[in-house]
């Protein structure tokens, strides 16, 4: 194994990512997601930026507090999706800005960009120029359609590269246009796969020196997500557009043919019922998964005795008359709230759960609750601020969100100066000259003071 | 390209990047296809199934609508450069042999119910004991502990408490009284093993410099909550909860639509292109729309004022769903395309299988299944690693299809002890 991080900052093993740099060129959604989570592993990520073509989430005005001052570091989906960055704001389109990156570069670990394909070349920071100043460097892009392939151009958000991907068409009810994704699900996911790729490109550079080019596809990711829907296409020559599909909440829609939909093993019951107060929200879904357990099931429905009728007692009688058993199922639910209704079943061997809203997962969800889903951290603007952790513990390491988002160009005078040696004759400069904030754009406060000038009342 | 063949192992051909890494996998559904990622990406991935093979192996679709737990497209699509061996450890003998193989070990990745294997004398600290480096990652509904530990899940299941089907459904205007939707796919397992793995190669990058394993609690459902995007900081910051939108993102405010149907009877998503236009992308769509005599109002000087085109959104929607219902939908996606509006056609297998987008990058991979003398098309690396590949390097493996050259060549069990463990059932 070759190891040699001399230009590292000292290696401390409590997190397990200590002494890792990674150097954020992402925005919005998929990419920063990538970096929170190396970041939340232990290792320094330094969000790159420019106030004249902000990132798109410290603009979503949809996730400002009330009472908030809006602006670019006031926005809660910004905050969680950045959450213990660095923040450094450098202009790459200026000579001076382009030289200070690659200054940064060639004492980091890992590039990471969600750019169009390309557009990292065009600046100057493509793979292969990035590999002579940093040989063993970990790059991963994460474009919509990759950086090679004919298309590669093509531009993506969520929603497109779900469609592409058949992901939206696996989602809704039979002979009604797709559901969908109620939110940018390959941005999550792509943000995972950002991470994985890092990681997995630092393993291998760990066990042989070698950097290299992570080329991921958003698109390309959602694509085996369908689980084995490619498989039933190119074994079976399945067609996708057929009766019954996709069936909703149901394994296979009643009167259809029964096929697999591609989410697991053929069931019924397999639904989502109303439960007590019939609020939006007020649903819970029941899955039996075998004969015992619908006959757990039976039960439970009681005094009605309808469910003891036979022709419920096989996995394709159930399936037969699923219409009839969803409807008497639901008169049950109704009369229950969906925490009790899934805690009755759960103690009878029924799988069932709540539908949670955002609201639910917060303030009632107990699981989360017991294990610490959120974590209270001091935030410039939002003051003491919920931050989602990891769903994972690792006994040896610690894994936690170190602080709070970067305000835009928190930290470029430290970075600058301390990192990598810059005076603060030739930092002030910069400012002076576009390098590190624009001309025109007035400085925060916080910029101001971050190098020693006078703050304006 | 040459086809995957299962004589294909991590040391034929070019080496991946978890190259050295072996991993024995007691999961099925929950964290599967971690163990494929791994094996694609270079592991031995060694399966380890009870002897008769794996529930999962019962999961259609079947090859030819055939059920055999050989023919499950399910277990094929999720357990693909893996090798298999069949162990029985709930009986002493196949405990034992475990044990021996978690001695050569670097992971094991399990999803039995909390406190299942330490109940064995199969937990962490008896498997680390004489091999420190070992890091055991267990992927369970609920992780190991916490007031609903013990209840028993499914991917809906998750859909559910996760809050994935609190955004997706329908208006309603479009479907009335529609319940909340679960997307398909098996998702909750996916996103669970995404965490799984990203947990997995922390512990590693910790033993690279350490040489210490370590053990790992994942819980689906902290997986599966962590994944609505904006949803949880829409609430945090404003108290709201998001309503369900047809093909749109869930939120809390009425919204554009931006997934329309075409002239041909598809669908295409305009992702936000209706509501976050510029002065100067509108006259881009506005000029392609006018040349099809569909641009309406749009080529009208007033939509050059920021301002208007902020308040225009809905009636912008309104346009671009009169001219896509008059326009092909390969043609309005790759049109859009060509001027850079992200749009995204709603594309099934159908149309998916033979793209030459994805041609170019080798994402349709041919996998021989030599028992059938068949050869058939996996979909490939979402990702190209240009110094370590990713790629599939064989079919998943047949019921203990590699206990010889497991439990024999390598663990070094002689035939005798081997036909044994045959005969009691271990293997």
């Amino acid at each position: 194994m070759q190891v040699d991080h001399n230009q590292s900052p000292k290696r401390r093993k409590d997190q397990p990512l200590e002494g890792v740099r990674v150097v954020d060129f992402t925005w919005v959604r998929a990419g920063p997601w990538a970096a929170r989570w190396l970041a939340t592993l232990g290792a320094e990520v330094i969000k790159v930026e420019w106030p004249e073509n902000m990132d798109m989430l410290r603009l979503n005005r949809f996730t400002v507090p009330p009472g908030v001052e809006p602006g670019p570091n006031s926005t809660g989906q910004f905050a969680d999706t950045n959450a213990g960055k660095l923040g450094l704001t450098v202009n790459v389109r200026h000579p001076k800005g382009l030289e200070a990156i690659k200054d940064l570069i060639s004492v980091s670990d890992v590039v990471i960009e969600n750019f169009s394909s390309r557009i990292m070349s065009r600046w100057g920071l493509g793979y292969e120029e990035l590999r002579k100043i940093r040989p063993d460097v970990v790059y991963v892009s994460m474009a919509g359609f990759g950086q090679t392939g004919r298309q590669h151009y093509f531009g993506t958000m969520g929603p497109a590269a779900q469609a592409l991907s058949g992901l939206t068409h696996l989602s809704g009810l039979p002979g009604e246009p797709p559901a969908g994704w109620g939110w940018s699900y390959l941005d999550d996911t792509g943000g995972m796969y950002g991470a994985m790729c890092a990681l997995t490109a630092l393993r291998h550079r760990n066990h042989t020196g070698q950097g290299q080019h992570v080329d991921l596809s958003q698109m390309i990711t959602g694509i085996t997500l369908t689980g084995s829907a490619f498989l039933d296409k190119t074994v079976n020559g399945r067609e996708s557009r057929r009766e019954g599909y996709p069936p909703g909440n149901r394994t296979v829609w009643p009167g259809a043919p029964v096929m697999n939909n591609y989410r697991g093993p053929i069931a019924a019951p397999h639904n989502a019922f109303r439960t007590l107060g019939g609020g939006y929200n007020d649903w819970c879904v029941i899955a039996c998964l075998s004969d015992e357990e619908w006959t757990r099931l039976a039960g439970l429905l009681g005094s009605s005795g309808w469910a003891k009728d036979s022709k419920f007692a096989t996995l394709e009688g159930r399936l037969e008359h699923q219409d009839e058993m969803d409807r008497c199922i639901e008169e049950w639910t109704a009369t229950l709230g969906k925490y009790d209704l899934a805690d009755v079943c759960q103690a009878a061997g029924v799988r069932a759960m709540p539908v949670q809203s955002s609201e639910d997962r917060v303030e009632n969800d107990p699981q989360l609750r017991f294990r610490g889903m959120f974590t209270e951290v001091k935030h410039p603007m939002l003051g003491d601020w919920k931050f989602q952790g990891a769903p994972f513990r690792l006994d040896g390491n610690k894994v936690a969100v170190k602080g709070p988002p970067p305000m835009i160009g928190e930290h470029t005078a430290k970075i600058m100066g301390e990192l990598l040696g810059v005076s603060r004759e030739d930092l002030l400069q910069g400012y002076e000259d576009g390098v590190y904030w624009p001309e025109t754009t007035p400085r925060f406060d916080y910029v101001q003071r971050a190098i020693g000038q006078e703050v304006e009342r | 390209m040459t086809a995957a063949t299962p004589g294909n192992g991590p040391g034929s051909g070019p080496v991946g990047p978890l190259a050295g890494v072996r991993v024995l996998e007691l999961t099925g559904e929950h964290a599967q296809f971690c163990g494929k990622l791994m094996a694609d990406l270079g592991a031995d991935v060694i399966k380890i199934e009870p002897p008769g093979g794996q529930e999962t192996r019962n999961v259609g679709p079947f090859l030819d609508d055939q059920p055999h737990p050989e023919r499950s497209l399910y277990f094929w699509h999720y357990n693909t450069s893996k090798r298999g061996v069949t162990l029985d450890i709930t009986k002493p003998e196949g405990r034992e042999v475990f044990r021996k193989l978690a001695a050569t070990a670097g992971l094991v990745l399990e999803s039995f119910p909390a406190g299942y294997l330490p109940g064995l004398g199969l937990g962490y600290e008896s498997l680390s004991e004489n091999n420190p480096g070992l890091i055991m990652c267990s992927v369970t509904p609920f992780g190991q502990d916490g007031p609903w530990r013990d209840y028993q899940t499914s991917d809906l299941l998750h859909l559910a408490a996760g809050g994935q089907m609190a955004s997706s459904g329908y208006d309603p205007e479009d479907v009335p009284d529609a319940p909340p939707i679960a997307p398909g796919g098996g998702n909750a397992w996916h996103i669970a093993s995404h965490y799984a793995y990203i947990a997995i190669l922390a512990a590693l990058y910790h033993r690279d410099f350490t040489g210490e394993g370590q053990y790992i609690d994942v819980s689906a459902h902290e997986a599966c909550s962590l994944t609505t995007e904006g949803a949880i900081a829409i609430y945090l910051s404003t108290g709201e909860v998001v309503r369900r939108h047809t093909g749109r993102h869930a939120s809390p405010d009425e919204s554009p639509v931006i997934q329309h149907a075409t002239k041909d009877g598809g669908y295409i998503n305009t992702t936000r292109s209706g509501s976050n236009l510029t002065t100067r992308r509108v006259k881009v769509l506005a000029e392609w729309m006018d040349s099809h005599g569909l641009a309406q109002d749009l080529l009208d000087e007033k939509y050059q004022d920021p301002a208007v085109v902020e308040e225009s959104g809905q009636h912008f929607a309104q346009v671009l769903k009169n001219f896509f219902a008059n326009m092909p939908l390969v043609e309005a996606y790759e049109g859009g395309q060509e001027l850079n509006f992200p749009w995204g056609a709603v594309r099934t297998m159908d149309e998916i299988v033979g793209d030459p987008h994805l041609e170019d990058r080798e994402f349709f991979v041919p996998v021989e299944h030599p028992e059938l003398g068949r050869e058939f098309t996996y979909p490939g690396p979402a990702a190209i690693y240009n110094a370590s590949p990713w790629r599939i390097y064989r079919r998943a493996p047949l019921i203990g299809e590699h206990n010889d050259e497991v439990l024999g060549g390598e663990l070094g069990l002689s035939k005798v002890e081997l036909a044994a463990l045959k005969k009691s059932g271990a293997i």
